[in-house]
């Protein structure tokens, strides 16, 4: 989105009487174009929308009024201001292409708009359904290619030579930032520039770059390089907490004959024991008069096990000593049920990650830390 | 852990909500019939909990609304959310996704048959079988991958990774909403037990 955005502050000055469609002078609008093109190389921080400029810069062609690129409403984010560069050429990398073909272009266009929208989309939580976005990089990886090749080879056969060296000049640094631009990769220097090649190098570097995101996700991946390994890890913590879910859920049937889950009783044992603010949370959410008790309750001072047990039911009036003590007591054999769990946890995942023993840990940790609030 | 408490919240919320469904239907449940409601529900809280609709969740959900049984109990849960209504969408989208793994596989075998007689081994053997071995044993993972992550058979390689990374988030979640579920169970039930010991 920020790619778009200073290609459209260099439109304005550029094309100043441009706006009502005027006439700017091929000369004027290079400039434009090269001033962006140096921005964008500070701006770009694998940055998705690119747009076709950049490989325009080099050739004023002739036929300026047929590079109509129509504003596809799917595009947002300044594509518009192209609406008046559709007579100036201005908005089209298709500078070159039309020089080979204008049917070909025309059929490119769709396609590339569409690729455009994807290209924006694709950075946030992609909104598009799966069955779309498979079709548009079918037909993505298509036109990457085709037009890859096209436009490497216009631009090597260029006439013009200062834009040319300036523009290979910046090759190397914009390819390195344009890595996952689509439409504009280049191939650098001393590597292969097949078209079909290019498309798979941004391909890997996309698929590297969310395993980097996954190693901080999936505990210990830190040691682990290369896609196998990763995968690996990934499905074995995947099926790891799957087989968590399924335990506990069946623990949870177990325990609960009639599956009615007493909701205010659950939110204050769950206050009790592991002491988050988040607890506070869930109460004020889900129920809220029990929020209100639990809030009188705490303000006249009495412990918070008082509540659990007059949620019970059991008789209210219990001095603070006896509560004490009778905490006591109670923790005690909740401790061995922790034992128990481990146990259980232990046997039911054994040869799975290292997560289990640290989340086990942790349980205890919880309930140290309540036995310490009940001796205050 | 970096789960995010809102999150959580909004799950808890949502899977009450389904198992006070589940037990208003007052026929006696065996225990896996429980279990299977429980994490029934667990799921479709997972998915529903989510803000934007992605991939996985759209079919977990769709594939619970499948089962005649899970119909009923997934639109009370939903609710008019028209955003999880994508059901003949995701029909289609499976369908057309089958249909282009057919033509795939069958290009895959013209191409290999192909190129078994035309084949020749360029550069040291060694270092080019160790590569088709890497490669094999991705192709590997992936399969499995898509297995396990609901929705995943009809994706490419990077959506893929990209929807088991917010798989496993939300997974993350279930597992810390139930198992603080599961405790604060345990001891209310211990009190229990001691009071009526008493």
């Amino acid at each position: 989105m920020n790619g778009a955005s200073p290609e459209c502050h260099n439109n304005i000055p550029g094309n100043t009487t441009g706006g009502g469609g005027g006439e700017v002078s091929v000369f004027e609008r290079q400039q434009a174009r090269m001033k962006w093109q140096q921005q964008q190389q500070m701006l770009f921080n694998g940055n998705d929308h690119q747009v076709p400029n950049m490989l325009s810069a080099m050739q004023p062609s002739g036929l300026i009024g047929n590079f109509a690129i129509k504003p596809d409403p799917g595009i947002e984010n300044g594509w518009p201001d192209f609406s008046y560069g559709d007579q100036l050429g201005y908005g089209s990398g298709f500078d070159h292409m039309n020089q080979n073909t204008h049917s070909r272009m025309t059929s490119f266009r769709p396609p590339l708009m569409a690729d455009q929208t994807i290209l924006q989309k694709n950075s946030s939580s992609a909104s598009l359904s799966p069955k779309k976005r498979k079709a548009h990089e079918n037909q993505k990886l298509k036109v990457v290619s085709e037009e890859n090749g096209v436009k490497e080879k216009e631009l090597k056969g260029c006439s013009d030579g200062d834009s040319t060296e300036t523009s290979s000049k910046e090759k190397p640094k914009l390819t390195e930032a344009k890595k996952q631009e689509y439409i504009h990769v280049r191939a650098r220097r001393g590597q292969a520039t097949d078209s079909h090649s290019l498309a798979e190098r941004v391909r890997r570097e996309k698929i590297s770059e969310r395993m980097k995101y996954l190693q901080d996700l999936v505990p210990g991946c830190n040691k682990i390089t290369g896609k196998a390994g990763m995968l690996d890890e990934i499905i074995n913590y995947v099926q790891s907490l799957q087989r968590q879910v399924e335990f506990l859920s069946m623990k949870l049937a177990t325990v609960h004959p009639r599956l009615d889950f007493d909701i205010d009783s659950l939110i204050t044992t769950e206050m009790f024991v592991s002491g988050e603010v988040s607890a506070v949370g869930y109460s004020s959410e889900m129920a809220n008069s029990t929020y209100l008790q639990l809030n009188s309750l705490l303000e006249m001072g009495t412990n918070p096990i008082d509540m659990v047990l007059r949620s019970i039911g059991s008789p209210v009036s219990i001095p603070e000593t006896f509560v004490v003590s009778s905490c006591f007591n109670q923790i005690q054999p909740t401790v061995t049920w922790d034992a128990d769990l481990q146990n259980l946890y232990r046997m039911e995942l054994q040869h799975d990650t290292s997560t289990i023993p640290f989340q086990t840990q942790k349980f205890t940790g919880s309930y140290e830390g309540s036995n310490l609030k009940m001796e205050m | 852990m970096h789960t995010s408490s809102p999150l959580k919240k909004e799950f808890l919320k949502k899977w009450m909500e389904g198992l006070q469904i589940c037990c208003s239907s007052k026929k006696q449940m065996n225990v896996l019939e429980r279990k299977k409601k429980i994490k029934l529900s667990a799921d479709i809280a997972m998915a529903s909990a989510k803000k934007t609709p992605t991939s996985w969740s759209n079919a977990l959900i769709s594939y619970a609304r499948r089962n005649e049984e899970y119909m009923i109990l997934t639109d009370q849960l939903l609710g008019p959310e028209s955003q999880f209504n994508l059901q003949k969408s995701t029909d289609r989208m499976i369908g057309f996704h089958k249909r282009v793994q057919c033509k795939k596989i069958l290009k895959r075998r013209n191409t290999y048959s192909a190129g078994k007689r035309t084949k020749k081994k360029t550069g040291h053997p060694r270092l080019i079988s160790a590569t088709l071995i890497a490669k094999r044993l991705v192709k590997k993972r992936t399969k499995v991958l898509k297995r396990l992550v609901p929705g995943g058979e009809s994706m490419d390689e990077f959506s893929l990774i990209k929807e088991a990374l917010d798989y496993i988030l939300s997974l993350k979640v279930q597992v810390d909403v139930m198992r603080s579920v599961v405790t604060a169970t345990e001891i209310l039930s211990n009190e229990k037990s001691l009071k009526s010991v008493e």
